[in-house]
């Protein structure tokens, strides 16, 4: 290196050779760091994959095996036979299967309302909806629960589904509503001058545009759906009913014939409850980062 | 609220009844916003002041609610030891977990940043962990931590560490087990993207100036970098911490408050009062003072914003 820079001619072009060599350790540098940042995030997904082929035996030793010796498939088999966890996952399905219709049409419906209508007591409406976000969620639960227990709603899936049918939820409202801010307000003109309602105008000429958007939305409640424990874990009390999250917790705790430990089984659980949503995220990727660059920062 | 007034006033409010162009704006706005509206009023506010209400009665849901004035209040900072000692758990976990996860994901999208080959598969790595359910991510990380047989003690003793942490198990690291599974989780997800769309917008200009000034990466980073992801640090702390306080599902799960109190977050102990004792009515208290303390937080925040977060080109 030392001897290059010798040769060059000018100053200038001697700054540029070391800037190079600088930015070659920089770049090196990045690509260290981001390599052990990826390692670290890597292998716990490795070790719940390899650790559900071990036999229990394997686990519960202290020189740690970070492959099985044999893979143990059957322990798969294992999780389904001793808990209802296909059930479990249909349940988790059907649920999301409700609340991604409501969250479309009447997300959409409210997000159309608040980016294209100028009525009376829009922006107190508007203000009251981003508020409920800093809400905890605690303090409605209690009136909540009290409300379907009277109507004796609880153990069916109507607590859980029901908000997705009532506007879905402020941030979802706001990522559509900032989606359709950002289409031209000419098409919605030209539609209304050819005499199109304004329901026809959003079926019409708003909602195909909206596609990117509403594909976000669909991932997002899915995910939600998924990953919630809490609202399944009171409303539901009737081991067919359970969904996937609560029902892996209850795996973790209920007695099974067999007295042996049963790690292996919980991490088979825990990748089967997890196979769903990387399967999500690989088929769909661009639409997770697009979520959140549309719900915009700019509030 | 003052604009929303002469908003009001500058759109002309009696105009605005009048007209038949804004009859009709508000005849399909409010019937465009009556499922969200129906949703607020049956499940938001509705709910909200009948907890309002509930917070001064005893209530068990089988009978109906006896009036109690302000005792359950007056229990709550005089007579409930757990109260003060979940509040402060809380605030352990979200005070550290969530300024360390801001700045995790802020370094993590900063590299991710620099215009290298390869990165698309990093992001996506980074990202995983945050797609696992929660109570998967638990199952794991109660395994990846056990005392005795779990890989990351292993490896410590091997480095020398001769009595490594009890983790889930122990007191003390209770809280620090729950911060790490939440780091793991939370710091290459979307609060990373959104720190990455944040330097995206991040004119080139300033970089480009600073390097005729002759700036190193270092500088770049304190003086054109950081200052102008401030906004995005500030909403990224606004969100954490309004979540962060809320941390019920990984603690529930993986230790049920225990070992011995050690992670009764708020949130577990309202739920207690709720569901375990029934006490309805002290939960709607709880609920309420948790409301007033995140609200008051967020407010806290809002001001103080605008000692630190510098907004480009205003």
């Amino acid at each position: 290196m030392a001897a290059t820079i010798e040769r060059l001619p000018s100053t200038e072009l001697r700054a540029d050779v070391y800037r190079r060599g600088r930015n070659r350790a920089q770049r090196a540098v990045t690509y260290l760091l981001l390599t052990i940042a990826a390692l670290m995030f890597a292998f716990p997904l490795f070790w719940t994959v390899s650790s559900s082929l071990q036999t229990w035996k394997e686990l519960r030793s202290f020189e740690p095996h970070l492959f099985p010796a044999v893979p143990q498939w059957g322990n798969y088999a294992m999780v389904f036979n001793s808990v209802p966890f296909a059930r479990w996952m249909a349940n988790s399905f059907l649920i999301t299967a409700i609340t991604i219709p409501g969250v479309i049409i009447t997300g959409s419906l409210t997000a159309y309302s608040f980016a294209r209508f100028n009525y009376v007591g829009k922006e107190v409406w508007f203000v009251l909806m981003l508020g409920t976000m800093m809400i905890p969620t605690q303090v409605t639960l209690i009136p909540q629960y009290v409300l379907f227990f009277n109507l004796k709603l609880i153990n069916t899936y109507v607590p859980l589904t029901i908000g997705s049918w009532l506007g879905g939820g402020a941030f979802m409202i706001f990522l559509l509503r900032q989606f359709i801010m950002s289409i031209p307000r000419d098409l919605d003109e030209a539609a209304l001058m050819d005499g199109a309602s304004p329901i026809r105008i959003l079926w019409g000429v708003l909602l195909p545009l909206m596609k990117p958007a509403l594909t976000t939305v669909a991932i997002l409640q899915f995910l939600g759906d998924w990953n919630e424990f809490f609202g399944p874990f009171i409303y539901l009390n009737r081991v067919d009913l359970f969904t996937a999250a609560v029902g892996l917790r209850f795996f973790q705790n209920i007695p099974l014939e067999t007295r042996d430990p049963r790690d292996h089984l919980l991490m088979a659980a825990a990748a089967i409850m997890t196979v769903p949503v990387i399967t999500l995220f690989a088929a769909a990727q661009r639409y997770f980062i697009q979520g959140v660059v549309l719900s915009g920062l700019k509030i | 609220m003052a604009t929303l007034a002469n908003r009001l006033r500058l759109s002309g409010f009696s105009e605005m009844l009048t007209t038949s162009r804004q009859r009709r704006e508000n005849f399909y706005g409010y019937l465009f916003l009556t499922p969200w509206l129906l949703g607020f009023l049956g499940l938001f506010l509705g709910p909200g002041l009948f907890s309002l209400y509930l917070s001064f009665t005893k209530y068990d849901v089988l009978s109906p609610p006896e009036w109690l004035g302000l005792d359950n209040y007056v229990k709550m900072f005089f007579d409930d030891p757990l109260f003060y000692t979940s509040l402060g758990r809380t605030f352990y976990y979200a005070g550290v977990g969530v300024p360390l996860g801001v700045i995790g994901s802020m370094f993590l999208a900063i590299l991710l940043n620099a215009k290298l080959r390869g990165l698309a598969t990093y992001r996506t790595l980074f990202f995983m962990p945050s797609l696992v359910p929660i109570v998967a991510s638990v199952v794991l990380w109660k395994w990846l931590l056990h005392a005795d047989f779990g890989i990351i003690n292993q490896w410590l003793i091997d480095l020398g560490w001769s009595d490594p942490p009890g983790w889930f198990g122990d007191r003390r690291w209770a809280i620090p087990s729950l911060i790490i599974m939440g780091l793991w989780q939370g710091l290459g997800g979307t609060r990373m993207i959104i720190f990455l769309a944040g330097l995206q917008g991040i004119p080139e200009s300033l970089y480009e100036a600073a390097s005729i000034d002759g700036a190193t990466a270092l500088h770049k980073l304190r003086h054109v970098t950081i200052p102008l992801l401030t906004p995005t640090i500030f909403f990224n702390m606004v969100l954490g911490v309004i979540g962060g306080l809320q941390v019920f599902t990984a603690a529930f799960v993986a230790t049920e408050g225990g070992p011995g109190f050690a992670t009764t977050f708020y949130s577990l102990h309202l739920y207690r009062h709720a569901f375990d004792y029934w006490n309805m009515g002290y939960a709607a208290t709880l609920a309420w003072f948790f409301a007033f303390v995140i609200v008051s937080l967020t407010i806290w925040q809002l001001r103080l914003s605008r000692r630190w977060v510098f907004y480009y080109g205003s």
